[in-house]
Formats: structure tokens, C-alpha cells, sequence
């Protein structure tokens, strides 16, 4: 029997490696040895994909295996949700991601999602092409704290643009951070449409979300 | 040595011999397609993708309307996709069409009909490539687009997961699936040259060094490309989107002739490692200047572009769709009244 030690290294390993064999193997390893699946996946599973994070600001990975690694990550969870008991005590941050209506790339999307998922926020994902409409509703709805546009055409940007417009009529704007991100949007143009930050990279939205958070609810009085 | 064509300047300027010609071209081998142009000639998106009358219109009006130096066909990237079986969404007026399903589902299943040339829209392409050249002569030139092996992988697999089998497959299959569309891109340039065009671009934009490792790129890519390079006679331009700096000393060794760069790569700087391997063209931002700027800031971008040593003046990516025309004629004014530097 594999030590705790063992298992948890194991597992980040196999994560960081994008191996999603390992990744079964010691999340079973995990379960047989009765560890804790909720800290598995939010402690160490969020180290893990951390470091993948490092390795991706760092040139020394690229998309592909940032991919590899949120499957080897996604089998894992898999395996140990059905033993998570979840701590209902705090309420992370909710953000609601999509790619804007006429543009069908949603890799830098998916990436932003992986890695804010696995560092503990609630992801909303509206998916790819997303009527601009949308994002304002599920906002609401879901009464989200950041939403998240991605566009990696120059020809679909100005949606971005449309959207914040939305939520400046509908009187709401200052529910939420606005963050926007892919190839064509400079950061400069960014501010120039009223959004509050352009991560540089998905390994960047984290840290400015987490930073947006914390400055939306010190200066949000009522939440949606 | 005659008079000097728009056609003879582009094949100068896009093989590296500008100062063998008067000044740099203004040949957009991106696309040319905006709004502005599809209600001067009444041929709207998304009919002007189909329709070989309307297509000509929109093609032609490069010139007519706007008045660069040239043609290129086709105004969407999703021909081969299109071809291999991948639903597309026809768009709009001012959205180019996109790939909409995948066409396999696995590297083994690909199999590209012998007579792909003949599927979909390659016939519609090669016709309105001759009516060009028919209607114009041989005073302009005519840009052959076709869409790159990786992005064509990522159309018809699906782009994660082809991604991920970069990693997790050996990687000659990957090369071999990349070799077998680059036949098909050779196959449909061939025939392109023979029905009027002149010039190939190859865009590629989903082999993004924002994707991809500068390794995988030299490893995979640019064999796939240097076979493309052996097999056409004809000047070849590579496209690749976003930040291709770390590609540069790569690009050099793929055999084509030109190397289109999107802003955030130095001018200068790519025409320092590129040396006299290839040129280097692009250089008027496609956001900041010609869809939000003035004819100002559109004409200093091209003026700096100049200085910084570019072959020849175009758009630094595909042209948006909503582009007011006084900001694409800039461009096209810069480049006349600017000689090389």
C-alpha cells in the first residue's frame, strides 16, 4: 500500500505529465487508501495544474500539453467525485466564460477555464459562438462576479465592445469584472471598451481574476 | 524590360527583389473581402462563397473598389473542410463561413478522395481564378489561397483533440495525415496555376506559435512545408497568425518565398533573420489601423512598415469584414506614393 505521500505526489505527477493512466491509477490508489477526495482535487489537483501553468509561462509547454494534463486532471476527478463530501461553508467566485458569437475558436477559452477551475472558481461555460445576448442573461442568472469573452478573430472583437454596452444599459455593469482575452485584443484596446483587465495568457487570468474578485466585492455593495 | 505591371511588381516584391522594381506592391494575398465592397458590387457574404457570379464581383472589386494590386480567392477558410465532408455555418454578411462539424474521427480514417479538386467549392474557385485572369489579362496578379495542413487537421479531427494526439501518438502518423493534405493543398494549387493564378498563400493559422511549440514547428511543419515548396513553381507566401517571432529562424528553411507576419511581429526584426532567405510582407494592423483607425493612422502603420523594410505592403491578418474602405485605400495610397527603402 502506497504511502498518503506517495499517492499525492503519484497523482501530481501524472497530472503535470498529461499522463491520464497514472492519473486512474493513483486516484484508485487514493480511494483504497481512504484519503480525503475533496482535498485531493482542490489542494493538490490545483498544485498540479498550477505547475503545468508555470510551465506554460515559461515556454516550456504549450497548448498541447496544457490539454493532456486538464484530461489526466478530468480522469481523475472522475474517479474521485463520487467520494468528494463538498465544503459548503465558502462560496467561490462565479465566472461566466465564452467565446462571442461568430467566432468558433474556443481553445484559449478552454484553457482559461481549466486553469480557473482547478484554482477552486466556479466556471460558467456558454461554450463557443455565444449570441451576445447571453452572457448578459446567464450573468443574472447565475449572478456572476467576472465574465469572460474570448475572440480570436479581429473580425468577431467588436462583440466584446457590444456586450459591455449591455451591461451598461441594463444598469449592471457594476455587478460584475469584465475580462476579454484572445489573439487580436490588446490590452489597450481593452480599456478603450470599458473591460476591466486583459490577461495576458490563460495562466494569467488566475491572478487577475482573483485580484478582480477581491476588489469587486470590497466595492460592490449589493451583489445582483 | 517594359512596363512596369502590378503583376510584374508583386512577383518581384514577393520573391525578394523589390529593388528590381519601382516601389512596393499593395497585393493583399489575404483576404480582400469587406462589407464596404459586397454592397458596391451587390455580392453579399454569404452567397458570394457559392455563387461563381457574385464571387467574381467580390474577387474583382480588390481592384475595382479598393484598389489593390491584385486578386485572391477564396474569401473563407473552410474549402478543404468543406471538401472532406465538415458541415460548415454559412455566416453573414460580415462573418465568413466556419467550419461547423468535424469530418473524422480518427488519423486513420482520413482518406482524401483522388478527385478532391473536383469536390465542393475547388471548381468554383478555379473558375472564377480564370474568368480573372480572362477579364484582366496579365496586368494583375492572382493569389491561389489555400488553407494550411494544420489548420485543415483541426477542422476535419477537431483542433483539442489533434492537439492532444501531438502528444499522445506517434508522431509520424501526425506527420503522415499533415503530408496527405499538403497533397491535396498541391493538387488544388496545381490546378489553380494552370486555370490563371500566379501567386499560392499558404494560411495557416491554427499553427499559431500561441498553439504550438517553435520545436513542433520545425519538427513537423516545416517538412510538410518544404515538400509543398519542392512541388509548386510558383511564388508561395506563408501566412501564420499572431506571434511567429520564435518561428523566424524556422520559416527561413521552408522553401517558400514569403513570409506574411501579424502585428506582433517586428518588421524589422523578421527581415534581420530572414536575411535574403525570403521576404517578408504584411505590416498594416488589421484592428488598430484599418478597422478602428483613421486613413492617418493607416498610412503612418504602412509608412513605418516601409522604413522597417517590408516586401510588400498588406494587411497584417485577414481584412475584417467591416473595414471602411477610405481606411483600405490608405494602405493602397501609402504603398504608391512610398519607393522602397
Amino acid at each position: 500500500m502506497a504511502t498518503k505521500e506517495e499517492i499525492i505526489n503519484g497523482l501530481k505527477t501524472a497530472i503535470v505529465n498529461g499522463d491520464e493512466e497514472a492519473a486512474a491509477k493513483w486516484a484508485k490508489e487514493a480511494i483504497a487508501a481512504g484519503l480525503d477526495a475533496y482535498e485531493l482535487v482542490t489542494k493538490y489537483g490545483g498544485e498540479a495544474m498550477a505547475i503545468v501553468n508555470q510551465k506554460y509561462e515559461k515556454k516550456e509547454y504549450f497548448v498541447p500539453e496544457v490539454l493532456c494534463a486538464a484530461n489526466a486532471l478530468n480522469v481523475a476527478v472522475d474517479i474521485l467525485t463520487p467520494y468528494m463530501k463538498v465544503d459548503k461553508t465558502t462560496v467561490p467566485a462565479t465566472v461566466v466564460l465564452g467565446v462571442v458569437e461568430g467566432d468558433i475558436h474556443d481553445i484559449g477559452k478552454n484553457l482559461v477555464k481549466i486553469m480557473l477551475s482547478a484554482a477552486g472558481f466556479n466556471v460558467i461555460d456558454l461554450g463557443k459562438d455565444v449570441p451576445l445576448q447571453k452572457f448578459l442573461e446567464k450573468a443574472k442568472e447565475v449572478k456572476a462576479d467576472v465574465v469572460g469573452m474570448s475572440a480570436l478573430m479581429s473580425t468577431t472583437m467588436p462583440g466584446m465592445k457590444k456586450v459591455i454596452s449591455m451591461f451598461q444599459e441594463a444598469g449592471v455593469r457594476n455587478k460584475v469584472k469584465v475580462i476579454v482575452g484572445g489573439g487580436p485584443v490588446t490590452e489597450e484596446w481593452a480599456l478603450s471598451i470599458g473591460a476591466d483587465a486583459r490577461p495576458h495568457d490563460a495562466s494569467a487570468a488566475v491572478g487577475v481574476v482573483k485580484q478582480l474578485v477581491e476588489k469587486l466585492r470590497s466595492e460592490r455593495g449589493e451583489s445582483w | 524590360m517594359g512596363e512596369m505591371t502590378p503583376k510584374k511588381r508583386a512577383l518581384l516584391c514577393l520573391t525578394g527583389n523589390k529593388k528590381k522594381a519601382d516601389r512596393v506592391s499593395c497585393f493583399d494575398v489575404l483576404t480582400t473581402a469587406t462589407v464596404d465592397q459586397m454592397m458596391a458590387v451587390n455580392a453579399p457574404f454569404p452567397e458570394a462563397n457559392r455563387d461563381p457570379e457574385l464571387c467574381f464581383r467580390l474577387a474583382a472589386a480588390a481592384w475595382e473598389i479598393i484598389g489593390l494590386e491584385g486578386f485572391k480567392l477564396p474569401f473563407d477558410l473552410c474549402i478543404e473542410a468543406e471538401a472532406l465532408g465538415c458541415k460548415l455555418n454559412w455566416g453573414r454578411i460580415d462573418r465568413q463561413p466556419s467550419v461547423e462539424t468535424h469530418a473524422f474521427n480518427d488519423l486513420k480514417d482520413l482518406k482524401i478522395p483522388e478527385n478532391i479538386i473536383e469536390k465542393g467549392r475547388f471548381p468554383l474557385k478555379h473558375g472564377v481564378e480564370e474568368r480573372l485572369r480572362r477579364v484582366y489579362g496579365d496586368y494583375l496578379p492572382i493569389a491561389n489561397q489555400v488553407t494550411g495542413p494544420f489548420t485543415v487537421a483541426g477542422h476535419i479531427f477537431g483542433i483539442e483533440k489533434f492537439l492532444i494526439w501531438t502528444k499522445k501518438r506517434p508522431l509520424e502518423e501526425i506527420k503522415e495525415a499533415l503530408m496527405l493534405i499538403a497533397d491535396m493543398n498541391v493538387a488544388d494549387c496545381k490546378e489553380a496555376l494552370r486555370r490563371g493564378a500566379d501567386v499560392i498563400c499558404i494560411a495557416d493559422p491554427s499553427a499559431t506559435s500561441d498553439i504550438l511549440s517553435p520545436q513542433f514547428f520545425r519538427d513537423v511543419m516545416v517538412p510538410v512545408y518544404q515538400s509543398m515548396a519542392k512541388r509548386l513553381g510558383a511564388p508561395i507566401v506563408l501566412h501564420i497568425c499572431g506571434n511567429a517571432t520564435s518561428y523566424l529562424p524556422y520559416v527561413a528553411d521552408t522553401g517558400f518565398d514569403a513570409f506574411s507576419v501579424d502585428t506582433q511581429v517586428n518588421i524589422a526584426f523578421a527581415k534581420q533573420v530572414l536575411g535574403d532567405k525570403m521576404a517578408v510582407v504584411g505590416g498594416v494592423p488589421t484592428i488598430s489601423a484599418l478597422l478602428f483607425g483613421t486613413p492617418q493612422v493607416v498610412k503612418k502603420a504602412a509608412v513605418d512598415a516601409i522604413a522597417m523594410g517590408v516586401d510588400a505592403l498588406m494587411p497584417s491578418c485577414g481584412i475584417p469584414p467591416r473595414t471602411p474602405t477610405e481606411n483600405f485605400k490608405a494602405m493602397v495610397e501609402a504603398a504608391r506614393c512610398m519607393v522602397y527603402v
